[in-house]
């Protein structure tokens, strides 16, 4: 039994092994990858395209024995010691350059994280189990032996690599969270009844002529905010000459008709207005901001 | 070396912080120059050498005319929204343009400004806008 | 509180009001004469400043003294700055806030004139504030989970605050379009020595 399972260990190792190969070797945007990952840190510029691709032959070629009969001890061997080395290197690369992209399994720029050393651990399990325990038999012939058993182990490990590979996370785990969204999505409550954030009223302001005139005085960020029926009032620190004044905008609240926004500057200390704008108004009503029963208009 | 004419251009301006900062900014380092800041008047570029390039990729949204400029390159940025300026130099390497292709951002009388091409520090962003706009467009000249 | 808003009310009657323009003040006849908070020709010392060097008019670090109205700061550099909030500066911690809501502990970006004794006297004040380019993950009630370079950052959908901008279309309340595996843009409010943000404003290409 033992060694029916260790048997289908190659096909794991042997198949992860030849697609990192095969990412090194024909990848589009390897040669780009390689200059920004750890190893291209330790080979240097110049030679980290040639490393990284030296390593991907390396791979392939390692990947290549292990699915292929016959099954050698000697693979084994060499699998365990090339898994040994990927979590060597993950450790260096996580501690010299953390940011940097793996580069192990897909051009997608993916840092090393705790998802990288399971898998890397899995992997070094896999190919030390078939190193100690295998025998002569093939992954195949393990499989034809013992179907339910050895196939099942096979699909487990093939099931948990792949849980373990942050690369491959768009083509399964990010369309499953797509489809909840779909059926029930957490943040529907957003959709209305929260009225009209500040944050909405500033972007509005920040595209109103009055803004565009005015925008140039102001020195500070929103002072103060309040709501006055349909309009909110945004209040800021301005400077007119030496003078520190206030400047007033009156926004449109439950509408966005930027074009709408009145301005004032005013000297609080006299209580003199300095300077004022008031838009023309026109029949317009602007885009709803609210929604109550249905979409925005 | 600039091998073609450079004329002023729009796009998108954000901010970045760098310097070893507070936050989520604790471990950035210095930048791809290894002077960045954020208190000091300073800007990414998204093509600041090859390999910079490669990362921000604005050439994906059709921007294919951006100069290659080294690191402290001065740039003068002003917004379109006010026509504040600031003067800054290049210290590291951004935005990343090719996420955010087509992304527009406009002031009043449809002055806008699609992609994003420059990232200020927040000293430099904070002279021509408030930090809580997060991005604007702006007019970028050398 | 009264003096807020006695002060609403004076506002509101200059904007509303139809008030009478005092001096030479038509429409046009000011030119801004400078920058937000940037190049004032009269107040700016430094008109012509490296900027390779640190902003003096710019202060950023975390807040670890506070006493009144006045922030000790120390930066990522190391230096110690003072700032002085007045009733002129506005303070920014997710939202409009007041200097009183303040902490120890906050990280903060301050803008305003340096004074001759070397404090700041702040025009604007941004506690905690960041703009991130974040990868999203999953989202969860009230919460969206997103990946920043490689690191995990939870982000907290605050009711009656949080917006979310398409392209440019106006900013609306409703985080429903946002889409798992798109990246977007995120300026929010740090939750101090955690992976966490309260979200203020989302960007996203729709």
């Amino acid at each position: 039994m033992i060694e029916s399972f260790a048997a289908v260990q190659p096909a794991v190792v042997g198949a992860v092994l030849a697609w990192a190969g095969g990412v090194k070797l024909f990848g589009s945007g390897a040669a780009a990858l390689a200059r920004r990952t750890a190893l291209g840190r330790l080979a240097g510029p110049h030679r980290a395209v040639p490393v990284y691709r030296t390593v991907g032959s390396v791979e392939l070629g390692a990947g290549a024995v292990l699915v292929l009969p016959p099954a050698l001890a000697a693979e084994a061997v060499l699998a365990t010691v090339l898994c040994a080395g990927l979590l060597g290197y993950l450790g260096y690369a996580r501690l010299v350059a953390p940011d940097s992209p793996c580069g192990c399994l897909s051009e997608r720029p993916t840092p090393v994280r705790w998802r990288g050393f399971a898998r890397a651990t899995v992997l070094l399990a896999a190919s030390g189990t078939a190193a100690w325990f295998g025998g002569h038999l093939t992954w195949a012939d393990a499989l034809v032996g013992r179907p339910m058993a050895a196939g099942t182990l096979l699909l487990a490990e093939v099931v948990l690599v792949l849980a373990l590979s942050p690369e491959l996370d768009a083509h399964w785990l990010l369309p499953l969270r797509r489809l909840r969204l779909r059926w029930r999505h957490p943040l529907a409550g957003t959709a209305s009844g929260n009225g009209v954030p500040v944050a909405a009223s500033v972007q509005q302001l920040l595209r109103s002529p009055a803004y565009r005139i005015a925008g140039g005085w102001l020195r500070s960020d929103v002072l103060d905010s309040w709501d006055e029926d349909e309009w909110r009032v945004l209040s800021y620190s301005a400077r007119h000459g030496e003078a520190p004044v206030t400047a007033v905008f009156a926004v449109p609240r439950l509408r966005f008709r930027p074009a709408d926004v009145r301005a004032v500057l005013v000297d609080e200390h006299t209580g003199d207005v300095l300077w004022q704008y008031t838009p023309q108004r026109s029949p317009h009503r602007g885009t709803a901001l609210v929604r109550v029963d249905g979409p925005s208009a | 070396m600039a091998s073609e004419i450079d004329t002023p251009f729009y796009g998108e301006s954000t901010w970045f912080c760098c310097g070893n900062a507070w936050g989520p900014c604790g471990g950035t380092g210095h930048g791809a120059c290894g002077t960045c800041n954020s208190g000091s008047l300073q800007c990414a570029w998204p093509n600041l050498s090859d390999a910079c390039f490669s990362i921000t990729r604005p050439d994906r949204c059709g921007r294919t005319g951006l100069l290659r400029w080294g690191c402290g390159h001065t740039f003068q940025i002003t917004s379109r929204c006010n026509s504040a300026t600031v003067s800054v130099r290049i210290a590291d390497c951004g935005p990343q343009t090719d996420l955010f292709c087509g992304e527009q951002d406009c002031c009043s009388n449809g002055l806008c400004a699609r992609d994003r091409l420059m990232d200020l520090t927040p000293a430099a962003f904070s002279r021509i806008a408030s930090l809580s706009a997060g991005k604007i467009p702006v007019r970028v000249a050398s | 509180m009264s003096d807020n808003l006695d002060r609403r009310r004076f506002l509101n009657a200059a904007v509303f009001g139809g008030a009478t323009v005092v001096g030479a003040s038509a429409l046009g006849s000011f030119a801004p004469q400078a920058a937000f908070a940037g190049l004032r020709p009269d107040a700016d010392p430094h008109p012509e400043l490296d900027p390779s060097l640190p902003d003096p008019n710019f202060a950023e670090g975390r807040i670890t003294g506070i006493d009144g109205a006045m922030l000790l700061v120390t930066g990522s550099d190391k230096a110690r700055h003072r700032i002085y909030a007045t009733s002129g500066t506005s303070v920014w911690k997710l939202r409009p806030a007041t200097v009183d809501e303040a902490r120890i502990g906050d990280g903060l970006y301050a803008r305003g004139v340096l004074l001759g004794d070397g404090a700041l006297a702040a025009d604007a004040v941004w506690l905690n504030i960041v703009n991130l380019t974040l990868y999203i993950t999953s989202v969860g009630r009230d919460v969206i989970h997103f990946d920043h370079h490689g690191e995990r950052v939870v982000g907290h959908v605050v009711p009656g605050t949080t917006v979310a901008v398409y392209n440019g279309t106006p900013a609306v309340t409703d985080l429903t379009p946002l889409k798992v595996g798109t990246h977007v843009q995120v300026i929010g409010a740090w939750r101090p020595d955690t992976n966490e943000v309260d979200l203020a404003t989302v960007y996203a290409v729709a």
